[in-house]
């Protein structure tokens, strides 16, 4: 009897249990989720606005009532915006820009980072600092020596003109300085003993340590790259040379703004962006997380 | 800090001059800097692809962005790489050492003589391209309906009787302004010429001075900013009145005839016209223009047969035809593709604006070369702080005539 009893105790128990927390669990997660949403579609709102708006007529844009679906749906901005922009010559001069700059950029902020890290020398962390200071100079106070610079260099007019200077950011080298901070010695000390060189222990050892470090970096300094746009204009006179920002700028006149044509072309613009986060979708998201993160 | 790179530039302008001049390149090439050309129809571009078939003589057209061409015209001044010909809205004292004279070509044409200006050597360097002119759009659905008359190829009206038909139209139908005006102060100096005032304008003692007339208009203009005849929007907080204009929801809109081939393509909700702008009692306008440079240097006079041949009565009528420009010069009938009502209006406007008109371009251009530039906008940016509230008409004035003064002023 009293064993039967306890069984149904038991028995209860284990319902009460089993299926309550889930109950309770997924109470708890509406709220949340439901608020997740509602974010969301308050990020997304305004693309979707934005896009949907390239597809109406200019006579459309500012009638009121506003309107989220286009009365009349047109193409027409989409072709206007293609025959005046040569899309691919800017897509290319881009994408040559932020892809080479972003593969310097992490390699030298890499190096550099690395070396500050992991190299007790006292002047090392006044260049640290000198570094640091670099980040409290807006770009437009240091755009004309840095001009001058590129124009003695031989480089004004070329696409390395625009790819250079924007190579060393002390973002990057903080990024990976701190980073390498809290990889422990003991491990470069055990690969020393090992008989690996410094430049060994850097690619093999350090390097795959901080690709999560890489990847984030990667990620902002071509975003960084692709959305540049007043040292591209200064540096480039030349129009076949023009990145994809600079050519969209000439869009927006002197009193008067082409609105269809400005916001199909900005959409066209978005779309590689879109495409490289897409392939890279995953590496891209736990950059993001890897960011919040202290090592 | 703008105003701080402007400093440096300046500062080091002297030594710059002795640099300038064009990029070598290639001899064969013109190389024309402006913007705003493809948005204007492709007018200049159409007119140097010609020039090429007939001469064989390359013309490359770059548009550049309007707001970033000041900019990139001092960074490639100082590189030496200055294009052969640009069309700019002012002159710049970086760069203006290295022009080439034009005075020929201007002489030539019948270009307006209003609109030209000598540097202190008596050489004329730059040629005004096209004219605008501040001008009044109306709502015509909405005077329709609310059965008011504006006055349009005769007659006119005073500030007082126009702002009393505004607000009949915004009483008898569901307009929710009265009237926009651009946050500009060219825009705003146009309204001060029509109340009497010379716009803060040098004297002839060399000192700027709002006089009584001006003084007046701005105080009556913030009457108007009261945000039910005009939205405080526009002038506080950069809101764009083009916009509220095509939303159909506004009874006037001062502003100026470059908006003609906008309004044609994207205003279909409503019926809009131009009107004529109220006086009180001067009626006159506010001209505005850009001017076509040429630098010195082994292109030069390649440049000024290119020139030649665009301000030539045939070549610059279709240059006005293509991007709907209004002539400066004199004698030129221009056929437009649309609304020729509206651009007859204008050159009317235009004929009859009298000294006031031009005043503002010869101004700037004789400061300019004098060297001397502002820093900002001294008479937008007071009038926004006493339109915020923040500051009273005297000390408005006051600043506005100090700024002058420090920063144009002969002292």
């Amino acid at each position: 009897m009293k064993l039967q009893e306890s069984q149904e105790i038991r028995e209860a128990r284990d319902i009460r249990e089993g299926a309550e927390p889930r109950r309770q669990a997924a109470a708890r997660s509406v709220l949340p989720t439901l608020a997740l949403w509602i974010l969301a579609l308050l990020f997304a709102f305004p693309v979707l606005w934005f896009v949907l708006s390239a597809f109406k007529p200019g006579s459309e844009l500012f009638s009121t009532p506003l309107s989220i679906l286009p009365e009349h749906w047109t193409v027409q901005g989409f072709v206007d915006a293609w025959n005046r922009i040569d899309f691919s010559r800017y897509f290319g001069n881009t994408l040559v820009v932020a892809t080479l700059s972003t593969a310097l950029t992490v390699v030298a902020s890499a190096g550099t980072g690395y070396a500050l890290a992991k190299y007790p020398a006292r002047w090392l962390k006044v260049f640290f600092v000198c570094v640091l200071a670099t980040t409290m100079l807006p770009t437009e106070v240091i755009l004309t020596p840095s001009f001058t610079v590129i124009r003695n260099l031989g480089l004004y007019n070329t696409l390395t003109g625009v790819i250079v200077p924007s190579i060393m950011t002390a973002t990057g080298i903080f990024m990976f300085r701190q980073f390498f901070l809290t990889v422990p010695d003991e491990l470069l000390e055990a690969a020393r003993i090992d008989g690996a060189g410094e430049a060994r222990i850097f690619l093999t050892i350090m390097m795959p340590l901080a690709r999560p470090i890489a990847i984030t970096l990667a990620i902002f300094s071509f975003q960084w790259r692709w959305n540049d746009y007043i040292w591209p204009l200064i540096v480039l006179g030349d129009p076949k040379q023009f990145t994809l920002q600079v050519a969209l700028r000439g869009l927006v006149g002197a009193e008067n703004i082409d609105w269809p044509t400005l916001l199909a072309a900005s959409v066209i613009s978005i779309v590689p962006l879109l495409v490289m986060f897409l392939v890279f979708q995953r590496y891209v998201m736990s950059a993001d997380l890897d960011a919040g993160l202290k090592d | 800090m703008a105003g701080a790179s402007a400093m440096v530039l300046l500062l080091s302008s002297c030594a710059f001059a002795e640099n300038t001049g064009v990029a070598g390149g290639d001899p064969n090439k013109l190389t024309f800097w402006l913007s705003g050309d493809t948005a204007q129809g492709g007018g200049f571009a159409k007119m140097a692809a010609e020039y090429t078939k007939e001469t064989g003589v390359e013309v490359e057209v770059v548009d550049i962005p309007y707001d970033d061409l000041v900019t990139k015209m001092r960074n490639a001044a100082m590189a030496g790489e200055l294009p052969a010909l640009a069309r700019v809205p002012g002159i710049d004292p970086i760069w203006s050492g290295a022009l080439m004279d034009l005075g020929g070509v201007a002489k030539d044409h019948h270009i307006k003589k209003d609109l030209l200006a000598a540097n202190e050597k008596g050489v004329v360097n730059a040629l005004p391209t096209d004219l605008t002119a501040v001008g009044l759009f109306v709502n015509k659905s909405l005077f329709k309906k609310a059965h008011v008359d504006y006055p349009r190829d005769s007659g006119g009206w005073t500030w007082d009787q126009f702002v009393a038909a505004v607000k009949k139209v915004q009483k008898r139908t569901d307009a929710k302004y009265g009237m926009v005006m651009d946050a500009s102060s060219h825009r705003l100096r146009s309204f001060m010429y029509q109340f009497g005032g010379n716009g803060f304008r040098e004297g002839k003692d060399g000192e700027f001075k709002g006089d009584a007339d001006s003084v007046k208009a701005l105080k009556r203009f913030k009457e108007l900013n009261d945000g039910s005849f005009s939205p405080k929007s526009v002038w506080l907080s950069n809101d764009d009145p083009n916009a509220m204009f095509k939303s159909g929801r506004v009874v006037a809109y001062y502003s100026g005839v470059w908006q003609i081939a906008d309004f044609a393509k994207n205003i279909k909700n409503f019926d809009w016209d131009s009107a004529l702008m109220p006086h009180q009692p001067v009626r006159t306008t506010n001209l505005g223009t850009n001017y076509l440079v040429g630098f010195d240097g082994p292109a030069a006079k390649k440049s000024e047969r290119f020139v030649n041949w665009l301000y030539s009565k045939k070549n610059y009528r279709k240059l006005c035809e293509t991007s709907g420009f209004l002539p400066v010069e004199d004698g030129v009938q221009v056929r437009y593709a649309a609304r020729q009502r509206d651009f007859d209006l204008y050159n009317r406007i235009i004929d009859e604006a009298g000294p006031l008109g031009p005043a503002q371009i010869k101004d700037s251009l004789r400061q300019a070369y004098a060297g001397h530039v502002t820093e900002g906008d001294p008479l937008h940016d007071e009038t926004v702080k006493y339109l915020g509230g923040s500051q009273s008409l005297d000390a408005t004035v006051g600043a506005i005539e100090k700024q002058l003064n420090e920063q144009l002023g002969d002292g």
